[in-house]
């Protein structure tokens, strides 16, 4: 444990997020803890609230809103009440109990808690670890995770009417229209 | 239960009994009742009233109860273990129009995905809806080539009965003029994408022999007085078909042919009532009528009339003849020949090749076009140039171009890191890359091993005997789906694709969902269970009319030609019942 604690804190600098400077710890410390607007059914408040974070940070709001908005935590919470397998809820909330234990490690303060910039760049080496394990064949939690985010968001009601387009009754078809007319993807085929 | 008499018996009697409410069944009714027969119809499911019954037509993906409308696993695995194998019948959406496999049993000694929905409608509900006409050389080939029987008609005869069939359900498509492939009465067709009309041109320069059409699909493009009658109207590129469609854009007996024949005030439906067996009059040397178990009150009832279609599929029509035994018939019923039950076919598919048009990434489509293009066939049509050395028949792609929208880096799809954030988002919410595939549907030949059978021994959850399937593919369908990929690639290539890659997914008989041939027409009572008119050889006032009735499968889709063996069928009745002839 102790020595991918110390990897992770190694791969945290790597990517350009300190970890010890005064100034990190200020904004870390200064960072809200979001409130939960909702009440989980099948995680508990803790996993809920990272959830939150991680998810938003999954898919952000720009110039349209992000998984927070989209409701993407209160879908993955259902989700693992009705729908996932045993496997993929042991995959998920054992993959949360490593983000927490990893920012504990590396920052010594839970997740959520965390600089936005700290939160990103320890997402990143999941990222970058999943790459890898992916070409080895190997199951990594942070995919997994950003799949279900991306299916509860881009099948949202915001995901799909304003990050996509939205046809529910197209009325005809049309096969050769420039991109630029249509401006996204289609939610819906 | 004993039979009727006086009062009880005049009150289940009709002028003739369609058995099953399906493609065929709502288009026995429609016939039988618009030339004033009384007509009772025999559904063994639920009722699924047009419009009042599609619970899920305009869902919103975010409101289903599971992540993208998918059934939980076990769910699936208890309850729907066959109907799951196609990867798409069975969701939140589609559900409720697809059977509890584990009261619907049957035994495979051979793999066999039986994909069924039992409720009126039926899989006219969730059928593909492309609609081809067999060609000459379909009714041909057989003769020909000595294989199975001939068939008893040649296309000039149904001819006119697919032009009746095509003007009532509306088909949409492109004339082609191809001897093999004719051409039928069309509503205008369907746009081809900017990447399927590049590789329309590009393919057929190279390949003039391999047509590239629209696919020609029973949808609604310019509806007629009568479709918009019925209160159809024009399809609206939901692409939401197998929900059931609240505009009538699809062809379904419960829009169409149902409905049709209800307006006669000719017809009775009545549903939850099992078809057990068909009654024989040895006195009369024909049939008096059907039981029934009702599957709500788990009683008997017989009906009764001068004529009864068999429209209850092609295995539930098989099953029905089979359980009815009598000293007349104690091998099944009109199964002197012992074919009932043989020479299963389908369309064996799961094979073609994809490629990928990244010069179109500045254009897309508007509208979800409930349809592809199709390639006809282009294989052994008689000429020495089309001549295959390796194997009989042909096949048809079906197939079209889309873009990659954002799900396509969820699970297995993703290489790498996948990144997360800002950008990953944007990139999502525009199109992916264009990928234009093709995939085989292959004639599989007629086989008298091929089969199904009754197993008394297991019993549904009605204590009804089961089928029994015993249905694999031979040489020569194996050798065609080497070509069926090899061909496909080529054209791909041909047409300037880039990552061109063929592709065997695989294929269980069955999985095509066009089972046809346990009841086969033919000449000779000896090899074959029906006549020219879909007549039992030995009961001449029973028809069967759906895909049981095929002496061969061609490669196309089958319904259309199941509807107009119907249509002209029951012409065929009302006019012999007329004559005194049933």
């Amino acid at each position: 444990m102790l020595n991918r604690r110390d990897a992770i804190r190694g791969l945290a600098l790597a990517v350009g997020v300190g970890s010890t400077g005064w100034a990190e710890r200020a904004l870390a410390a200064a960072a809200p803890v979001p409130a939960l607007a909702w009440t989980p059914t099948a995680l508990t408040q803790d996993q809920a609230r990272l959830l939150d974070v991680v998810a938003e940070l999954i898919i952000p709001t720009t110039d349209t809103p992000g998984a927070r908005e989209a409701g993407v935590p209160q879908f993955i919470d259902r989700a693992v009440g009705n729908y996932y397998e045993k496997s993929q809820v042991d995959q998920l909330l054992g993959g949360l109990a490593r983000i927490d234990a990893d920012a504990r490690a590396a920052h010594g303060d839970s997740f959520v808690a965390l600089a936005p910039e700290k939160q990103v760049a320890l997402l990143t080496v999941y990222d970058q670890e999943a790459g890898v394990a992916r070409g080895q064949g190997q199951s990594h939690f942070f995919p997994a995770l950003e799949d279900m985010v991306t299916v509860g968001y881009f099948t949202s009601e915001i995901g799909a009417t304003q990050a996509l387009k939205y046809d529910p009754v197209p009325g005809a078809y049309h096969g050769c229209v420039p991109l630029a007319e249509i401006g996204r993807a289609w939610a819906l085929r | 239960m004993a039979n009727l008499n006086g009062r009880a018996r005049r009150k289940n009697t009709y002028d003739a009994i369609v058995v099953g409410s399906g493609i065929t069944g709502g288009i026995a009714a429609k016939e039988l009742t618009q030339k004033g027969l009384k007509v009772l119809v025999l559904e063994r499911g639920r009722m699924v009233r047009h419009l009042e019954d599609y619970p899920t037509a305009v869902m919103d993906p975010w409101q289903t109860k599971y992540p993208q409308g998918q059934l939980p696993q076990a769910e699936l695995a208890a309850h729907y273990p066959v109907q799951r194998r196609t990867n798409y019948t069975m969701t939140e959406y589609t559900q409720h129009f697809f059977v509890r496999d584990d009261e619907n049993p049957y035994t495979e000694e051979s793999r066999f995905d039986w994909i069924r929905g039992y409720h009126v409608g039926g899989r006219s509900l969730t059928w593909g809806r492309q609609s081809y006409r067999h060609s000459p050389i379909d009714f041909e080939a057989n003769a020909k080539e000595g294989i199975g029987v001939d068939w008893p008609i040649r296309y000039e005869d149904l001819a006119p009965w697919y032009e009746h069939v095509e003007r009532f359900i509306g088909v949409s498509g492109q004339a082609e003029g191809l001897p093999h492939f004719p051409d039928g009465h069309y509503q205008p067709p369907m746009e081809m994408n900017c990447v399927e009309k590049a590789f329309k041109s590009r393919s057929e320069a190279k390949f003039p022999e391999r047509r590239i059409s629209i696919g020609r699909t029973a949808h609604l493009t310019d509806p007629t007085e009568e479709q918009l009658a019925l209160g159809r109207t024009k399809c609206q590129f939901r692409n939401q078909c197998i929900r059931g469609c609240p505009f009538g854009g699809y062809y379904s007996s419960n829009s169409g042919g149902l409905i049709a024949a209800e307006r006669t005030g000719n017809l009775v439906i009545r549903p939850n009532s099992i078809v057990t067996e068909l009654i024989y009059d040895d006195k009369a040397g024909k049939a008096s009528g059907v039981r029934i178990l009702d599957a709500v009150t788990r009683k008997d009832e017989e009906f009764y009339a001068d004529v009864v279609f068999l429209c209850a599929s092609a295995f539930n029509s098989t099953w029905i003849m089979m359980n009815s035994t009598s000293s007349r018939f104690p091998n099944g019923f009109g199964n002197g020949s012992d074919q009932l039950g043989r020479n299963v076919m389908d369309h064996h598919l799961g094979v073609g090749a994809s490629g990928e048009a990244p010069e179109f990434a500045e254009m897309y489509f508007s509208g979800r076009r409930p349809n592809g293009i199709y390639v006809p066939r282009f294989r052994n049509l008689g000429d020495a140039a089309t001549k295959r050395s390796d194997y009989l028949r042909g096949f048809g792609y079906q197939g079209g171009a889309s873009r990659a929208t954002w799900d396509r880096d969820l699970g297995a799809r993703a290489q790498g890191a996948k990144g997360f954030g800002a950008a990953r988002k944007a990139a999502l919410s525009q199109p992916g890359p264009w990928t234009m595939g093709l995939g085989g549907f292959g004639e599989i030949l007629p086989y008298e091993d091929n089969r199904v059978t009754l197993n008394r021994d297991k019993t549904d959850a009605f204590g009804l005997p089961t089928l029994t399937f015993n249905v694999t593919m031979r040489e020569n369908e194996i050798a065609m789906r080497r070509d069926m990929q090899t061909a496909a690639a080529e054209m791909l290539e041909a047409a300037g694709f880039k990552n061109v890659k063929g592709h065997d997914g695989g294929y269980a008989p069955g999985l095509g969902i066009h089972e046809m041939g346990t009841a086969r027409m033919g000449r000779d009572p000896k090899t074959s269970v029906l006549n020219a008119h879909n007549q039992v050889h030995e009961c001449k006032n029973v028809y069967v009319t759906d895909g049981a009735a095929m002496t061969s499968a061609s490669c196309v889709n089958p319904s259309l030609t199941y509807m107009a063996l119907t249509a002209r069928a029951a012409d065929h009745a009302v006019k012999a019942r007329k004559r005194g002839d049933l």
